[in-house]
């Protein structure tokens, strides 16, 4: 293989997302020609889907890192409750309850923090089981009931004002996702967590601190999540189970925004462009059919399809460089290899799925 | 142990067997032949192509097509295929056995073999029986149900021969032994030799691999001694005088040419690196010190601490005692503090832990130091861009302008080159290397030998850490000889040739056997 810089090709492979997209728009505009091409379903999306995008940023930070985030909707959830709660009952103003409700996601996100990098647990169990005592402490807070709306136009207004017919939400979103490419794409910081995640061992013989960096991913995960929880109930009300629903899209958007764009990479503008593709995908399938299972459906598809496709690139990247491989019994089959990189770096992330599968190939 | 006599049938019978990768003849023409019983030391340097040697025996590689013809117990072996190996009844204990530690030896017994079943269902007597059996016929006393864990390094050795020599699969006439006592503590060898006595008494033969002299003598019938792909020596043990056998290993090498030392360091200076009674991984308390502008290479057998001492001394491995010092400073034992003190380290293996293969070379050669081009709340990716692709330049890294190519993309060579570039780029004032030269072509080697020089002459105290002696003699002012975790021997000037770096590891483990 040729090696060259990246460069500017139009191939369906960085920019596939892009075609998919205008494949979308004309075949439901086709099916749907009266209630889908409508700057109504431009505007529905953009505020619909900008704190699935924010969540999905959020998962993002901890992905390039190395590190799963499951919790995600959780802290949402959890955040978003409490910032009404505290409203309703006449405990803190709409300022106070938004500070709240990121600083409990700060919190949460670092005490995942904790369980990863101190107790040594390994990201996608800690934050798995970190959802679920979340979800007890939702029910602990509300009693399983449904809290009251809050009555508050600020509180309200921080997100469902219009501008140019958008939302104000989708434009928070944009803010983040600008933060977000930032801190990855241009700080030292964004290299440090990148480099973790790709090889935490290569990356901390090269000065790299890669607990410290592990830490702070999922810290500002927590962050970005809470704040999310509190614009969802801000835009569409309290509601105990919103939190689960932005689990998979956030996933699915992340990887197939890996394979986005700058392939190869888990990506801020690729992970946006993903869940705009797959909402409209979602909104137009269920404009033609008016079948409630489409979103499940459509999200668990594009999440196998995404990861399948970023597996499939990882290999053809690596299989030009011949060398004679010296690594004797490497890994030692394919289910010790990744139960070793799960169970004690506590570092392998999906992306590494590639990896993996290719050592079984291998030996 | 009676010496087989040669009217016996031979159990494996190796003839014509050549391999050459691409421009590279490995393995010369050659010849070989073990008897049933007999136990057969193989030795050879690094790089002599044993390793070749047994992996066209176990059907990893076939052979280069041709009159080549391998017999075991009469039958030809078909090139290239393990199962055929297998059912013909050679073993291979590769040296890291290949047992399961958290599982019983009951369990690792059974692996590959398989569990006797009744109806799907494991018979529990029986797998013991046959375990204890397996234990027996190598003459290893334990309990199956023992976990592979608690044993001690022979036993495990014991019971990878045990599983390999158990009769699942037919008779076993052939088993070759990989440097079964590379990683095996001094006190333990005697009793895997017993071992290894007790499966030849049973009319098996045994290809044992070895770097250590000693090892022929007290165990084995005959020897033979493989060098650059060539059968040097083939004799009965009771023949072969020690002597004779270092001068087939080492050979008449050619003295490569040697480091002209343009500026001796002074004795005088002051030491950059101060390393005293450092312990870890297999080291045992090591003492040494580097001045700036010198060149040190460390030399010694697999196992003695040489793999590791460069790891501890940066912080990539724990360290366990002893204290390492950049101009008079302690280093903390983490490799961010090291590198903040001036210290570099090339890692050993550069897919593991050396380079980030998905990344850029740029991001690779920036990682260590790339706060400078964060100003004013943003990295200035294009000057650091253009510095990188100076780097490149300068150390003629292939394909030209490849600054955003990924690690993976490039050669070997290459790759090794960016990683070099990546730490002479913080003008380090210690340069610690291990296997700088792994898995390079002879081109890039010779250019990384010059940039090595270079970052000397620009200071550094640079150690070299390489199983490669010519390297070693090539580039190094000092050789240190280190054996059982400890530096024994010091050699300067004149006295560093590849011969005599061979001989004095060979000695220093004569040494050793004499004083355990």
């Amino acid at each position: 293989m040729k090696v060259t810089g990246r460069k500017f090709s139009p191939g369906l492979d960085r920019f596939s997302g892009l075609y998919l997209w205008g494949l979308f728009f004309v075949l439901f505009s086709f099916m749907a020609p009266r209630t889908f091409p409508t700057m109504n379903t431009v505007h529905l999306l953009a505020s619909t889907e900008a704190i699935a995008a924010i969540v999905a940023l959020a998962l993002l930070v901890p992905m390039v890192t190395g590190q799963f985030d499951l919790s995600i909707g959780a802290i949402a959830n959890f955040s978003g409750i409490l910032a009404v709660i505290v409203q309703t009952n006449g405990l803190l103003d709409p300022v106070g309850a938004i500070l709240l409700g990121t600083a409990v996601g700060t919190v949460i996100g670092m005490l995942n923090g904790f369980i990863v990098v101190k107790l040594k647990i390994d990201s996608f169990i800690a934050t798995l089981a970190m959802g679920s005592i979340l979800e007890a402490f939702l029910v602990i807070v509300t009693n399983n009931r449904e809290p009251l709306p809050v009555d508050n136009e600020f509180f309200t207004g921080l997100t469902q004002t219009n501008i140019f017919g958008f939302q104000a939400v989708f434009f928070y979103m944009i803010v983040i996702a600008l933060i977000v490419w930032w801190l990855l794409e241009r700080t030292p910081a964004g290299r440090y967590m990148r480099a973790t995640g790709f090889d935490r061992e290569a990356a901390r013989l090269s000065g790299v601190q890669v607990d410290k960096w592990s830490f702070l991913s999922l810290t500002i995960s927590g962050t970005i999540c809470g704040f999310a929880g509190v614009l969802f109930v801000s835009l569409t009300g309290p509601s105990l189970g919103f939190g689960p629903s932005l689990l998979l899209p956030a996933f699915a958007a992340v990887f197939l925004g890996s394979t986005q764009l700058v392939p190869g990479r888990h990506n801020v503008w690729g992970t946006v462009l993903a869940i705009f593709v797959l909402a409209t995908g979602v909104q137009g399938l269920q404009l033609v059919s008016g079948a409630q299972w489409v979103a499940s459906m459509f999200n668990g598809v594009a999440l196998i399809a995404a990861v399948g496709l970023a597996v499939v690139r990882r290999k053809k990247l690596s299989r030009p460089k011949k060398e004679k491989s010296k690594g004797k019994n490497q890994g030692g089959g394919s289910l010790s290899a990744s139960t070793q990189t799960h169970g004690t770096q506590g570092s392998s992330s999906a992306h590494h799925a590639g990896q993996v599968s290719e050592k079984r190939v291998e030996v | 142990m009676t010496a087989p006599t040669a009217v016996m049938a031979p159990a494996i019978s190796i003839a014509h067997v050549s391999k050459t990768f691409g421009p590279r003849t490995v393995l010369h023409p050659l010849e070989l032949n073990l008897v049933p019983g007999e136990i057969h030391a193989l030795l050879g340097q690094n790089g002599s192509g044993k390793s070749t040697l047994i992996k066209v025996l176990g059907g990893y590689h076939a052979p280069d097509p041709g009159r080549g013809e391998v017999l075991i117990a009469g039958k030809p072996l078909d090139f290239g295929s393990t199962k055929s190996a297998h059912e013909l009844g050679l073993r291979i204990v590769h040296q890291d056995l290949g047992l399961v530690s958290e599982s019983t030896v009951l369990d690792n017994l059974a692996i590959g073999a398989g569990f006797p079943t009744r109806f799907g269902t494991i018979r529990r007597s029986q797998a013991r029986r046959e375990a204890a059996q397996a234990l027996a016929a190598v003459g290893l006393d334990i309990s199956p149900a023992k976990r592979v864990a608690e044993l001690s390094a022979a036993q495990r050795t014991g019971v990878a021969v045990a599983r390999a020599l158990s009769r699942h699969g037919g008779k076993v006439t052939v088993l070759i032994l990989d440097e079964p006592t590379a990683t095996l503590p001094a006190r333990e060898v005697a009793h895997l030799h017993e071992m290894v006595k007790t499966a030849a008494s049973q009319g098996v033969a045994i290809l044992y691999v070895t770097h250590h002299l000693d090892e022929v003598f007290r165990l084995a019938d005959r020897v033979s001694v493989l060098r650059d792909g060539h059968i040097v020596l083939t004799r009965d043990v009771v023949d072969a005088p020690r002597e004779d056998i270092i001068h087939a290993l080492v050979g008449g090498a050619v003295e490569p040419v040697r480091r002209e030392i343009t500026d001796v360091p002074s004795e005088n200076s002051r030491p950059v690196l101060t390393v005293s009674g450092l312990q870890g991984d297999a080291l045992e308390g090591v003492d040494f010190e580097v001045r700036p502008g010198e060149i040190v290479g460390i030399y010694g057998l697999t196992g003695s601490g040489r793999e590791s001492l460069l790891g501890t001394i940066f912080g990539a491995r724990e360290r366990e005692g002893g204290d390492v010092r950049v101009d008079g400073a302690q280093l903390a034992g983490r490799p961010a503090s090291a590198i903040n003190k001036g210290v570099a380290y090339l890692a050993p293996d550069r897919k593991r832990g050396g380079g980030l293969m998905e990344m850029t070379a740029c991001e690779n050669l920036t990682l260590p130091a790339m706060k400078k081009f964060f100003r004013g709340g943003h990295l200035r990716i294009r000057a650091e861009l253009t510095e990188s692709s100076q780097w490149m330049d300068r150390l003629a890294v292939r394909p030209t302008g490849a600054v955003k190519a990924p690690l993976a993309s490039f050669s070997g060579g290459n790759q090794q080159k960016i990683l070099i570039g990546k730490w002479m780029r913080i003008s380090p004032r210690v340069m610690l290397l291990d296997e700088p030269t792994q898995g390079v072509d002879v081109g890039a080697k010779a250019q990384l030998h010059r940039y090595i020089m270079d970052a000397s002459d620009a200071g550094a105290a640079v150690v070299i850490s390489s199983t490669d002696a010519e390297e070693i003699a090539t580039v190094c002012d000092r050789v240190l000889i280190i054996r059982s975790g400890v530096i024994t021997e010091q050699l300067t000037g004149s006295d560093i040739s590849v011969a005599e770096l061979d001989r004095r590891v060979l000695r220093s483990n004569e040494s050793k056997v004499e004083t355990s």
